[in-house]
């Protein structure tokens, strides 16, 4: 009960310097000036270094709530995509092989990312007593946590002898490079012999 | 100036580091926003790094910069260890060995040219907190030994012997003592490595004959490389032959033949009663009895002369009960002490100003810094203020970045 209180009549706090500048700026800080605050997250800061994508995907990543266990293994992820990419950068003869190769961990994440998002999911419909698997439109937010999902899954499912860092690290680099991981193969395979199938008119 | 240069070049290309783009025109460009890129240009280049890569000639004009180890000789020295685990790492990344030239390698480096070698040899003690940089100060000076053709006797890190030992055996020859015999012989492997071309300029030969068992003799004017050799081989005597061949470089130098360096990383493991080393009956067994200590202990006194002595002292490497201060007279408890005193200490600080500057321009010249916002000035001083100014901690701390 007293959540919901606070859910309603505070507001979210904002810790990142730009977006508190541009309030500033704007004038929308009139509206809450004189409003409490919600408490901060754990991972809220207002480093120039955070990312809210990359925030989330630790969330993702951590196990029975050890979010220090979670970043360190990101975090290390992050540092073996680096030398995944500077190993091909140096090994690169030309200049223009060596322009094409991304060394930015944090691009490599994203372009994984939006690699991965699917841009339909399927749904159970049933007609008839049957239950068909029937592809629908899907949400940012949803399609976002199934490529997280996804690219976290095709990590731990690899070699159990190798550590789950340099696992991601792998995942994320293929992701970025187009090459898809097994769920989201497995998914398109599905599409592709939907038309196939029975058709359905379904009022939904 | 620079910045306008680049705004020729696409934003795209830039965070994607063009390489085609030579030095001089190698700058980020200025992006719409309240930070500005600061520029990696040909200026800075010389101001994070020197082409001198010979050690000898290195004084305060490099200070504070990045000199390159050449391959053969890392090859040489580090190839049994010496440099720090992620250092390695960081070498095989950024396809270069580079130690940055700091004050107490500067400082040891002008004491050993203008020693008096007809002296006793002076004990120089390296101390400092944790990530400081001793171990990579005290590369630097074992390159310095290298280039100045001093024989070279190098322990790359004392506690592997003393808490993480491949084998135990009790000792033939000494009561109540225990070999290690294993890493004796990689020692010796290792001592090999580095003095190999050296001892081929340098005839120094066997003072007197050794017995080993009925048919293996070492006689008297055997080359010394042959005691090494049978180390290696006969693993069984290795730790005698340690004993031995630090015995006759000992006596070699005092007669002038040869000029030694002796550098040892972790010193104080040496003096420590708790140990990891534990007979076959489970019993643990202190540092003065391992046939190894005795060796290290002998090159370290001051009853020789021709030579220098550079320790490090290291809360790490020992038991986690005297961790409580990294200062030289507590880490080497009063044996150590006793052992060493009189000796030069060294301390090892955290990175300066000038030091952290040069480090973070030296991670974005390798590429090692991919985040766009640690070029920018607030991205810097977001780092220089969470690693504290220890070098460790920056390593870590941009490691993600």
């Amino acid at each position: 009960m007293f959540s919901l209180i606070v859910h309603q009549l505070c507001t979210k706090p904002i810790y990142k310097k730009e977006q508190q500048e541009s309030m500033y700026e704007s004038g929308e800080v009139e509206n809450i000036l004189h409003v409490p605050v919600k408490a901060a997250r754990v991972d809220a800061t207002c480093s120039v270094f955070h990312d809210d994508l990359v925030r989330k995907f630790t969330n993702h990543v951590m196990k029975d709530g050890n979010k220090v266990l979670a970043r360190e293994l990101v975090e290390k992820a992050f540092q073996k995509i680096k030398r995944i990419q500077l190993q091909r950068y140096h090994g690169a003869d030309d200049s223009e092989k060596k322009a094409s190769i991304e060394t930015n961990p944090l691009k490599i994440f994203h372009m994984a990312l939006t690699n991965t998002k699917p841009v339909l999911q399927l749904t159970p419909i049933k007609r008839g007593g049957v239950t068909y698997q029937v592809p629908v439109p899907i949400t940012d937010n949803r399609a976002r946590f199934m490529a997280m999902k996804w690219l976290i899954l095709a990590a731990r499912d690899k070699d159990l002898r190798v550590h789950f860092p340099e696992k991601l690290a792998w995942e994320l680099v293929d992701a970025a490079a187009n090459q898809v991981c097994s769920r989201r193969q497995l998914l398109s395979c599905i599409f592709q012999d939907m038309p196939k199938k029975k058709t359905l008119t379904l009022s939904l | 100036m620079v910045y306008r240069l680049c705004k020729i070049l696409t934003l795209d290309s830039i965070f994607r580091g063009v390489s085609s783009v030579s030095h001089h025109q190698r700058a980020l460009s200025v992006v719409a926003g309240a930070s500005e890129i600061l520029p990696v240009g040909e200026k800075q280049i010389r101001r994070f790094r020197t082409v001198e890569s010979n050690p000898v000639k290195h004084d305060h004009n490099h200070a504070y910069k990045f000199y390159t180890i050449p391959l053969e000789t890392k090859k040489q020295l580090f190839q049994h260890g010496g440099l720090p685990t992620f250092f390695e790492q960081q070498t095989q990344t950024f396809m270069e060995t580079c130690i940055m030239i700091r004050d107490p390698a500067l400082e040891i480096l002008h004491y050993l040219k203008t020693a008096d070698y007809t002296r006793p040899a002076i004990r120089y003690v390296m101390y400092g907190e944790n990530g400081c940089g001793k171990s990579l100060t005290l590369a630097h000076i074992l390159h310095y030994g290298l280039a100045s053709g001093f024989l070279l006797i190098h322990v790359p890190w004392v506690p592997n012997w003393m808490r993480a030992c491949k084998e135990v055996s009790n000792s033939a020859t000494r009561e109540g003592c225990v070999d290690l015999n294993l890493d004796a012989a990689a020692w010796l492997v290792h001592f090999k490595s580095q003095n190999a071309a050296i001892l081929n300029t340098i005839d120094l030969r066997m003072s007197k004959e050794y017995v080993w068992s009925k048919r293996e003799v070492t006689k008297e004017g055997a080359p010394l490389m042959e005691l090494v050799e049978l180390g290696i081989s006969r693993v069984k005597y290795a730790s005698e032959c340690v004993i031995a061949l630090i015995k006759e470089i000992k006596a070699h130098s005092t007669q002038g033949r040869c000029k030694t360096l002796v550098a040892i990383n972790g010193f104080n493991a040496f003096f420590h009663p708790k140990t990891r080393v534990m007979t076959e009956a489970k019993v643990k067994v202190p540092p003065s009895k391992i046939t190894l200590t005795e060796a290290f202990v002998e090159i370290t006194k001051y009853d020789w002369c021709n030579g220098a002595v550079v320790l490090t002292v290291d809360k790490s490497g020992i038991a986690p009960d005297r961790r409580e201060s990294c200062l030289p007279v507590y880490q080497l408890g009063k044996e150590g002490f006793e052992h060493l005193d009189p000796f030069v200490p060294i301390c090892v600080r955290d990175y300066n100003d000038k030091e952290l500057e040069s480090c973070l321009d030296y991670y974005i010249d390798r590429r090692w810094l991919q985040n766009e916002k640690s070029c920018t000035e607030e991205g810097r001083n977001e780092l220089k203020f969470l690693c504290g100014m220890n070098p460790y901690r920056l390593m870590h701390i941009c490691a993600p970045l």
